[in-house]
């Protein structure tokens, strides 16, 4: 049996009275990109922050390459918790609020933590953040401070701020869900370039259009539970599950009135 | 009311003299006051649930008595203790642990007010807590918290004229001397009351320039907040 690159083994999170994870598992190997699909509270998000341990689980493993990120038990012992910013510098997060860093411009957005976490010279750190700038088609705007940017803008400041880090897995939780329409689409093309790169990726979003053109699969996620899942042709052509034909039907007539 | 005008001539040496221990010990008060304030709203925020209590404890200890009875309490109790320091440095220690009680609470304020996906962010990128609160959270919890830090400031350098009921030469009290040598109230407190305020006024404008110069580059930022908190702040006193 080949090891799996990320594997999610029958998490559980609650918070209070609500289930946000009941016994999620997942594999996920090398390369593949999967787009995590549900209604609003259904737990994507927190399926998404439990695998760097933003959100511990309750209960349950995440393995990442082999080793586990986190802890067996919910609490972290002083190693773990050094282990787990390792892991952290190898998963990049990307947020639905971009929350790039406003006291610092687009270049030291980029640069900070590679300093800081990957010890990184300042020269060698700033090579590298203009170089992925230019990658995500900000290099006009390094000197200029994140409450300059549009919305798009600070998203791709966000994405090159983690690729900086050399990650071999990014994490979007909805990074175009709180941008204007008009902006999305420079978001996407730089999603599209980190699929086309071969990178390992989970997002969570919306985007259905998106997901079934480069999603090698979706996940469909009620409850707190994985309901479906599968190649995005077969998830959204031909839902097995009641609750996927609702979900999808709901968002077919949004779709509509717009 | 006729002014005697010598008064003011004659006496500004000595009125001066108790000025510079004013400032001497306002400064030292808040060099200390501001670490220790800082440390504070750490260890309030902290899990280490022993440090949470103990910061806690001490910050409502000091925001919740008069400061003149805390002044009497170090003045008289810690000799028992085998502490046996001058006035000056009583004062010195009173003032600090007073005004690093409230620079705690602004400071945990600002702290709170950075939202909460910055942090976040930090740690997601694989920085420690502390690697997050010195790159992240604490450089934007400065722009926030520099007009209430202010603010208490001047507070703290009014409330040192109550040293003067420890025996502390300061400002105050040399006043309180030179209107019993003199008899003449109005000439001398007017000279006080000036020199305070001067001190005062030298401080907001250094402190208002600083801020204008974190915010220069950013159009928008918490300065927007930070006329909340100094609203919070001077309600809670």
């Amino acid at each position: 049996m080949t090891l799996n690159f990320l594997e999610l083994k029958g998490l559980h999170k609650k918070f209070g009275d609500i289930t946000a994870l009941n016994n999620v598992s997942l594999n996920v190997s090398k390369g593949e990109v999967i787009f995590i699909i549900g209604p609003s509270g259904c737990g994507k998000s927190t399926l998404l922050r439990a695998v760097n341990w933003l959100t511990p689980p309750d209960k349950g493993e995440v393995w990442l390459e082999g080793d586990i990120v986190g802890s067996l038990s919910s609490k972290l012992t002083i190693e773990e918790s050094k282990l787990l910013n390792s892991f952290r510098a190898k998963m990049g997060m990307v947020f639905q609020q971009f929350n790039v860093w406003p006291h610092l411009n687009a270049l030291e957005n980029v640069v900070r933590a590679q300093m800081v976490v990957a010890k990184r010279n300042k020269a060698e750190s700033e090579v590298k953040a203009l170089k992925i700038l230019d990658e995500v088609g900000l290099s006009d705007k390094i000197n200029e401070w994140p409450d300059n940017l549009s919305g798009g803008q600070k998203q791709r400041l966000a994405i090159a701020r983690s690729l900086a880090m050399d990650p071999i897995l990014m994490l979007l939780d909805e990074p175009t869900s709180a941008l204007d329409p008009e902006l999305v689409g420079e978001v996407l093309s730089v999603l599209r370039r980190l699929v086309n790169n071969g990178m390992t990726m989970l997002i969570v979003t919306h985007e259905l259009g998106f997901a079934s053109k480069f999603g090698d699969r979706i996940v469909f996620m009620d409850g707190g539970e994985i309901i479906e899942e599968g190649i995005p042709e077969k998830i959204l052509k031909t839902p097995k599950t009641q609750r996927l034909k609702m979900f999808l039907e709901k968002l077919n007539i949004t779709s509509f009135k717009q | 009311m006729n002014l005697e005008y010598t008064i003011f001539i004659d006496y500004a040496p000595t009125i001066l003299l108790g000025f510079w221990l004013t400032l001497k010990i306002v400064v030292c008060a808040i060099a200390m006051g501001i670490p220790l304030g800082l440390f504070l709203a750490l260890g309030r925020r902290s899990n280490f649930v022993f440090l949470s209590f103990l910061s806690t404890s001490f910050i409502e200890i000091f925001r919740n008595t008069p400061f003149i009875i805390q002044v009497f309490l170090f003045y008289y109790v810690l000799p028992f203790y085998g502490l046996r320091l001058s006035a000056e440095y009583v004062g010195i220690l009173a003032l600090a642990a007073f005004g690093s009680a409230y620079f705690a609470e602004i400071i945990r304020a600002g702290i709170d007010a950075v939202p909460k996906g910055q942090l976040e962010s930090a740690r997601a990128i694989g920085m420690t807590d502390w690697q997050s609160m010195k790159n992240i959270i604490l450089p934007q919890t400065l722009s926030i918290v520099i007009p209430p830090l202010t603010n208490q400031t001047l507070t703290l350098i009014k409330e040192s004229a109550i040293l003067s009921t420890i025996t502390v030469h300061e400002l105050t009290m040399t006043g309180l001397m030179v209107q019993g040598e003199t008899f003449r109230p109005f000439e001398v407190f007017i000279m006080v009351a000036l020199l305070y305020w001067a001190l005062n006024e030298t401080i907001a404008t250094i402190m208002r320039r600083f801020e204008k110069n974190i915010n220069k580059n950013r159009n928008t930022g918490p300065t927007n907040n930070s006329s909340a908190i100094l609203k919070q702040n001077e309600n809670t006193r």
